[in-house]
């Protein structure tokens, strides 16, 4: 890997996680958009699109809302697209779910530390807000900005780190790899459709899936 | 710039000093300080200073939403309305603000894009992605400015103008479209990726799936099991009988 593919990654796996939550929140971070990105910075998309695919599967169960626990897909997701291009053919699916799920909860963990650091933050300048100091405001909003900049840069630094060892396993002299794949690929399904049915509840909404799952089906059986 | 665009650029950034105490309280403030300092430029800076301590308090709302709470607390003390009132209009606006903006876009858009976004995978390749991203930041961008324009126009009567827009009709629709994006895209692409594959690669994914399901949807494990968690178990696992394989 070179250094400007190193330094590329940095900055896109720090952006992503940047976008989740601070700044622009405009679904960069998703693991379709950040996985293809980062492969396509190594020069292949097929593979960064095949891991962003499945990684999607599992984001789609819990969507970021505001109080909420959730996982941080984009770095985990950029790790993943880069890493998969690294195994060739069978097991490519399931070394993207090796590297991103876990990261991926690292990733929801750090926002929690971040947010306990901001809440810190308030409250020691909490006087001026309280007096109306505009330069206090910005202050804090300039210091969140940093701070999540940082949990980016910390969550990336841990991608690229992944993506180097993996870079070192001899994926093809490994039998039965495809074990993974099933794996992986399998719990993508659940994930996303238990939590499909979940949200869905038991009205109007439940009856749209169940169309929306009869039609893909009579579109996977048409091709 | 214009405070108007100078506001809507902040919006972009409101969660940026999010916390579980005051929410998006500082990142509201910090919207509405262009336009409170236009506002209040030839007045005490006192007012401004009161002004903007009001906008930094606990507030709640979807991020996209933010700005109709921005807009209207900036009218109000516009028409110098008491303060009391105004903080009133905040706490009236964090839950509809809050709930409208999750069901239209949380439960609504970004699912439905995702799910259409997979969905297309198959027949548009890696197009799909920036297709997706610009439809979003489009939606996104119009949204949020509407709402900043709805607040600044109706001021303390935005709850009944929020009311009567098409925000509560569309998020309905939103969530329907949702569930069907979702579970169309997801068969899709499950179609794709088994596609080529051995049937018994196909009969372990559907096992896999189907008992993931009944663990995610069962009373007894749904709130201990998550697809992240479910996850990593079977990845645990595939990696022993790898392991032991070799």
């Amino acid at each position: 890997m070179s250094i400007a593919l190193i330094a590329a990654l940095l900055l896109w796996g720090t952006f992503v996680a940047v976008d989740l939550v601070t700044v622009p929140q405009g679904l960069f971070s998703r693991p379709l958009v950040s996985a293809t990105v980062a492969n396509a910075m190594a020069g292949d998309v097929s593979a960064g699109l095949l891991a962003g695919v499945v990684l999607e599967l599992y984001a789609l169960e819990v969507m970021p809302i505001g109080a909420s626990r959730y996982p941080d897909w984009g770095p985990a997701a950029m790790a993943a697209g880069a890493t998969a291009a690294l195994v060739p053919g069978a097991g490519r699916i399931g070394v993207a779910g090796l590297i991103a799920l876990p990261l991926a909860l690292v990733g929801g963990w750090s926002m929690l530390v971040h947010r306990r650091r901001t809440a810190r933050a308030i409250t020691g300048m909490l006087d001026r807000v309280a007096a109306g100091d505009a330069r206090a405001v910005w202050h804090l909003q300039r210091e969140g900005l940093w701070r999540d900049t940082l949990r980016g840069v910390v969550l990336s630094t841990l991608g690229v780190v992944m993506i180097g060892v993996a870079g070192l396993v001899p994926w093809t002299s490994i039998e039965h790899l495809g074990l993974l794949d099933v794996a992986v690929l399998g719990g993508g399904l659940a994930a996303a459709l238990g939590g499909a049915i979940r949200s869905a509840g038991s009205g109007a909404r439940r009856r749209w899936l169940a169309v929306g799952a009869a039609a893909g089906l009579v579109v996977v059986l048409w091709r | 710039m214009s405070p108007r665009w100078q506001s809507l650029i902040r919006l972009l950034g409101v969660q940026a000093s999010w916390t579980y105490e005051r929410m998006s309280g500082i990142g509201l403030a910090h919207a509405a300080a262009p336009l409170l300092r236009d506002l209040f430029r030839d007045h005490s800076p006192e007012r401004r200073r009161a002004a903007v301590a009001r906008s930094a308090e606990y507030f709640n709302s979807h991020p996209y939403l933010a700005g109709v709470a921005v807009g209207a607390v900036v009218k109000a003390e516009y028409e110098d309305v008491p303060s009391l009132t105004i903080s009133r209009l905040r706490t009236a606006l964090s839950g509809p603000l809050g709930a409208l903006g999750d069901q239209l876009i949380w439960a609504g858009e970004v699912p439905a894009l995702m799910g259409l976004s997979l969905a297309s995978v198959p027949l548009l390749g890696w197009w799909a992605v920036p297709v997706l991203l610009v439809i979003h930041n489009v939606l996104r961008l119009r949204l949020t400015l509407w709402g900043l324009d709805l607040g600044l126009r109706e001021g303390l009567k935005v709850g009944a103008a929020l009311e009567q827009s098409w925000l509560p009709r569309v998020a309905g629709l939103a969530q329907r479209l949702a569930a069907f994006a979702v579970g169309f895209g997801t068969i899709v692409v499950a179609g794709w990726l088994l596609d080529g594959r051995s049937d018994a690669t196909r009969l372990g994914v559907a096992g896999i799936a189907v008992a993931g399901l009944l663990l995610l949807l069962s009373v007894a494990t749904r709130t201990r099991v998550t697809g992240i968690r479910y996850g990593l178990v079977l990845i645990g696992l595939s990696l022993l009988v790898i392991g032991g394989l070799q």
